[in-house]
């Protein structure tokens, strides 16, 4: 059994030190037969994570990281192989004694290599398209008790949202995938005259929890939506097994908010293990304690993730540098970093990152040599999750100033909220939540309160890329999600030796063929390497959504009776305007097929001087679409000539 | 502001405008500029360049015969080997009449040279009946489209943005580009969507039928029977890409198609969708293209043409050139939309599937 190496003391300080955790309560679990430890509130993903197994597998031909966005699915041992038992590992809660599977596509380890495969790794061989499939997708969802209000998403806009809808006397419905409600207000700190981001979540958790008509779903998913109605893959946690559900949620209205993500840096090496964002490694040490290694390197283009900086300042881990691809970028954080001592690096991004010796990464820099650390933080700022959005039908569109995709348009039924609507602060979030209520309601409200800082003070995000190289060291991927979406290559030169070579698993060539969705930070990713034009960035998110149809459409029956008597209107005045459907008499030993041309004489093979065609073979008799004088004639049928007359 | 007048204005984003304008520019030396964003590297595909079809007139085959050599060289020199993908693409047909129209092809592409072999019901599915045609060609869009807007620089033509153009009298358009505002004596209309946009309402031809279509993506665990199928009861395209996933290109709204799609594919295995988009496009209520003006002093319009457009290029500029050849001519004026019903009928087949008028 590993050792839990990557959790942080229990006495780190700024609230890292796993908010979501019980020291006290050891478990162990297995995972393809791996005994993990864990402690209670951890996930099957933290667990694995704090116990250093930081690699799914080997996609590509090098190692593929382990985190919350591409991770493969599980079940439990005794029921691997049916879909409707499969369950995400991060969002299922670790069980002491549980004995797990790892269900995912294509060849995964054997046993000896699951006996001695090397300590960081899952073992998994990710070649096969879509290897970390999500089986529950492709399960139609049991029907649900309609509801007033169904609010996705249980971050500071969600519960707002939720309470609002509460308050307006709507039976509301708040659906949170991960186990908490909360979102990802944390990372982002506090701005003058407000309260913690601890402190607000927690008055409307609280707020919620005493609400009679709001009903909590946490570890649910929405993974489709369609007018008025939201498909759910839903967790059972009450029971001693964890057991899993698809549900279709009718609902009135729906609220979206569904926060911002963290865009994956665009340079060859970036999904490396030991590499996360900001927001997830401050989300791994504040509710999980984890943080792997001992030195690690922020490479960022947006302000908050210098926030990480300052809460880990007093811990021992050291930070190498922090490297900011905007050239003059200025932040109240960034003052801090500065008043800590740390190295900053304007207008410097790592141009690749390579496994370096001892398991650690060697990050390749513009200048001098690699800088070798266990941890990498690469952040290229915020991008609102509008994948329901599009998936409901919603537009958006390339925002040049802000380099995102934002929101456009209106959709029935339904609304955005928080930072999915493209809202900063939190205190825009939350009023936004309310707002959305008052929308759907056609209620005029209060409107959103959203107090973002100059831009002279708060530099706006920016996305981070490296251009295009042929002899790139390691794979570049375009998002750190489950579709392992890399940066289209050029096109191969062909060699005779091809012929020797197994299927083509590398590089797509060009992203309209890519045989996986396209997920928003791949287009956000594709708009900054230059293979989107901003222009067409929102409708290619729309085209290239991950679409699950709710409802099953019923194809027309094939009509197999009799469908026609005489000529198709294809060969209207194909043999004159006198031509006439009549049968042919032949040698009843041949079936002549349709479509079987008609000549005057054996010699004339021109279909141009075709006199007739034959139409069909209907009770026995010859059918055929022939020029009104026509008498004696020969067919021509796959090769044959056939004589035949013409009756009328 | 300065002003330019040129010959033609090519509107269309697809691989048969860009070789019309390449072509009036390059042969013809005709003064042209094209409308529209070339797309094909990111966008999913709404219709494929083939160079059969199910078409049934022995004119049009003899016409297409014609063409290819010329155009399959051109392709290759604009966009190398990768530009110009041979396939055998199978036509399948599961009702009685599309049997009957899938018999009258095959005897036509027979007669006109092509290898044909029945599709084994193993391979296809039962109560079907399937052929596959042989050294077919198929271009590859994503992998021309950047080659052709290099041609189409070295040649003169400039690419300018659809919002910035408006039709004239007399089939004229005028384009602003920059501080510059360029006129098109003759617009002419290739693509459904260039249609869809530009063509006003009180000049649209009456044979023009518009349909809802969809394209959907989809990442299937098996491959098809053959790169490119095509079921001609519906007109359902699939196209199995090299990377593994397969477009669907088929009659309906999303929905629709997303369910008649599913019913069509079951026994390949789960099909999930990572793409899809519903779009309009645009038939003529024979089935057979329409070329030529429309109403009395309207643009050029080229619709209709189906998989087989890209191929008749050549043709089509040197009759839009006046340079048509006495078949070419004949054939193209047949096509016209202000002739049809005149003279004689050249219906072509057409997928038995619901219309709406436009």
């Amino acid at each position: 059994m590993r050792p839990q190496t990557n959790r942080l003391p229990a006495t780190t300080g700024k609230g890292l030190a796993g908010a979501h955790i019980d020291r006290t309560r050891p478990i162990r679990f297995t995972i393809n037969g791996r005994v993990t430890p864990g402690f209670q509130g951890d996930t099957v993903l933290s667990a694995l994570l704090a116990a250093g197994v930081d690699t799914i597998g080997t996609h590509a031909g090098q190692p593929l990281g382990l985190r919350a966005g591409a991770a493969p699915a599980i079940a439990y041992a005794a029921k691997a192989s049916l879909p409707e038992h499969a369950l995400p590992m991060e969002r299922t809660p670790a069980r002491d004694g549980a004995e797990y599977r790892i269900v995912a596509e294509g060849p995964t380890a054997g046993l000896f290599a699951r006996l001695f495969q090397p300590g960081r790794t899952l073992g998994l061989a990710l070649d096969t398209p879509n290897s970390l499939v999500r089986p529950w997708r492709s399960i139609r969802g049991e029907k649900a008790e309609p509801t007033d209000l169904v609010v996705v998403g249980g971050g500071v806009a969600g519960m707002a949202a939720a309470l609002a809808g509460a308050h307006a006397g709507l039976k509301v419905k708040l659906i949170e995938a991960s186990p908490h409600l909360g979102g990802h207000s944390g990372l982002f700190g506090t701005q003058d005259g407000e309260s913690t981001p601890e402190e607000n979540i927690a008055a409307l958790t609280a707020e919620i929890a005493v609400n009679s008509t709001i009903t909590v779903l946490t570890h649910a998913e929405v993974f489709a939506i369609g007018e008025g109605v939201v498909r759910v893959h839903q967790l059972d946690i009450s029971g001693e097994r964890v057991e899993s559900r698809v549900v279709d949620l009718p609902a009135r209205h729906i609220v979206l908010a569904t926060g911002a993500f963290e865009r994956l840096p665009v340079l060859p090496g970036n999904r490396l293990p030991g590499i996360a964002g900001a927001q997830e490694a401050f989300e791994l040490a504040y509710r999980y304690g984890i943080w792997p290694g001992q030195s690690w390197l922020l490479a960022t283009s947006a302000n908050p993730a210098y926030r990480l900086a300052t809460l880990l300042a007093e811990s021992n881990i050291n930070l190498d540098r922090i490297l900011d691809g905007r050239d003059q970028a200025s932040s109240r954080y960034i003052e801090f970093c500065k008043a800590y001592g740390f190295r900053q690096f304007p207008g410097t991004i790592p141009l690749a990152v390579m496994p370096g010796a001892g398991g650690r990464l060697s990050v390749e820099l513009p200048h001098g040599e690699p800088v070798a650390v266990d941890r990498l933080v690469l952040c290229g700022g915020w991008q609102p999750d509008l994948t329901l959005w599009h998936l409901a039908g919603g537009e958006s569109r390339w925002n040049m100033r802000r380099e995102r995709l934002e929101p456009l348009g209106e959709v029935p039924g339904l609304v955005l909220a928080g930072s999915a609507a493209g809202h900063f602060t939190r205190r825009g979030c939350v009023t936004s939540g309310i707002h959305a209520v008052d929308r759907l309601l056609g209620r005029p409200g209060q409107g959103v309160d959203d107090p973002v800082i100059d831009a002279f003070y708060e530099t706006p995000d920016r996305q981070m890329y490296v251009g295009d190289s042929e002899d790139a060291p390691a794979p570049t991927y375009l998002d750190a999600d489950n579709t392992l979406m890399l940066r289209p290559a050029p096109p191969p030169r062909r060699r005779w030796t091809q012929i020797f070579r197994g299927s083509h698993t590398g590089p797509v060539r060009v992203l309209s063929e890519a045989p996986q969705p396209l997920s928003i930070g791949a287009i956000c990713a594709g708009v900054s390497i230059g293979l989107i034009p901003p222009d067409s960035a929102g409708v290619v998110a729309q085209e290239r959504v991950a679409l699950v149809p709710l409802t099953a459409v019923v194809p027309p029956q094939q009509t197999t009776a009799e469908y026609s008597i005489g000529a198709p209107p294809y060969l209207a005045d194909r043999f004159g305007h006198d031509a006439v459907v009549a049968t042919l008499r032949h040698d009843p030993s041949r079936q002549l097929g349709s479509g079987a041309l008609i000549f005057e004489g054996e010699d004339t093979l021109d279909p141009r001087r075709a006199v007739g065609v034959v139409l069909r073979t209907r009770n026995g008799k010859t059918e055929a679409l022939v020029a009104a004088s026509v008498r004696d004639a020969v067919v021509r049928d796959l090769g044959q000539a056939v004589p035949a007359e013409v009756e009328t | 502001m300065s002003e330019a007048e040129l010959d033609f204005a090519v509107f269309g984003s697809s691989p048969l405008a860009g070789l019309i304008a390449g072509l009036l520019a390059s042969r013809h030396k005709r003064s042209v500029f094209i409308v529209g964003d070339a797309q094909a590297r990111y966008r999913l595909p709404r219709t494929l360049d083939m160079s059969v079809a199910p078409i049934t007139r022995p004119e049009t085959w003899a016409l297409l015969k014609a063409c290819l050599p010329d155009i399959s060289k051109l392709v290759t020199r604009i966009g190398g080997r990768h530009a110009l993908r041979r396939v055998d693409p199978i036509f399948f047909a599961d009702g009685p009449a599309a049997r009957e129209a899938l018999g009258h092809f095959s005897h036509m592409a027979r007669a006109h040279g092509m290898i044909l072999e029945t599709v084994p019901p193993a391979k296809i599915g039962v109560d079907r009946t399937a052929l596959r045609i042989n050294d077919a060609v198929t271009i590859h869009r994503p992998g021309f489209e950047p080659a052709m807007e290099a041609w189409l620089g070295e040649s003169g033509v400039r690419r300018l943005a659809p919002e910035a153009a408006t039709m004239a009298p007399g089939g004229a358009t005028a384009i602003k580009a920059g501080e510059e505002m360029l006129i098109a004596r003759r617009a002419i209309l290739v693509d459904d969507s260039a249609i869809l946009r530009s063509l006003p309402g009180w000049q649209w031809p009456a044979q023009l039928l518009r349909q809802p279509h969809a394209t959907i993506l989809t990442a299937s665990s098996r491959h098809l029977a053959g790169p490119i199928m095509m079921q001609l009861d519906s007109g359902t395209i699939l196209v199995q890409h090299e990377e593994g996933g397969m477009a669907a290109m088929g009659p309906g709204g999303l929905s629709a198609f997303s369910g008649r799609l599913a019913t069509l594919l079951a026994e390949t295995g789960q099909l999930q969708q990572v793409g899809q988009v519903g779009y309009e496009i645009l038939m003529p209520n024979d089935g057979a293209p329409l070329l030529g003006p429309v109403a009395s002093d309207g643009p050029l319009i080229l619709t209709g043409l189906g998989p087989i457009g890209a191929f008749l290029a050549p043709a089509l500029a040197r009759w839009l050139a006046g340079e048509a050849s006495d078949d070419e001519a004949e054939w193209c004026e047949a096509r016209r939309p202000d002739k049809r019903g005149l003279g004689r009928s050249v219906a072509e087949f057409n997928s038995r599937i619901e219309e709406q008028a436009a």
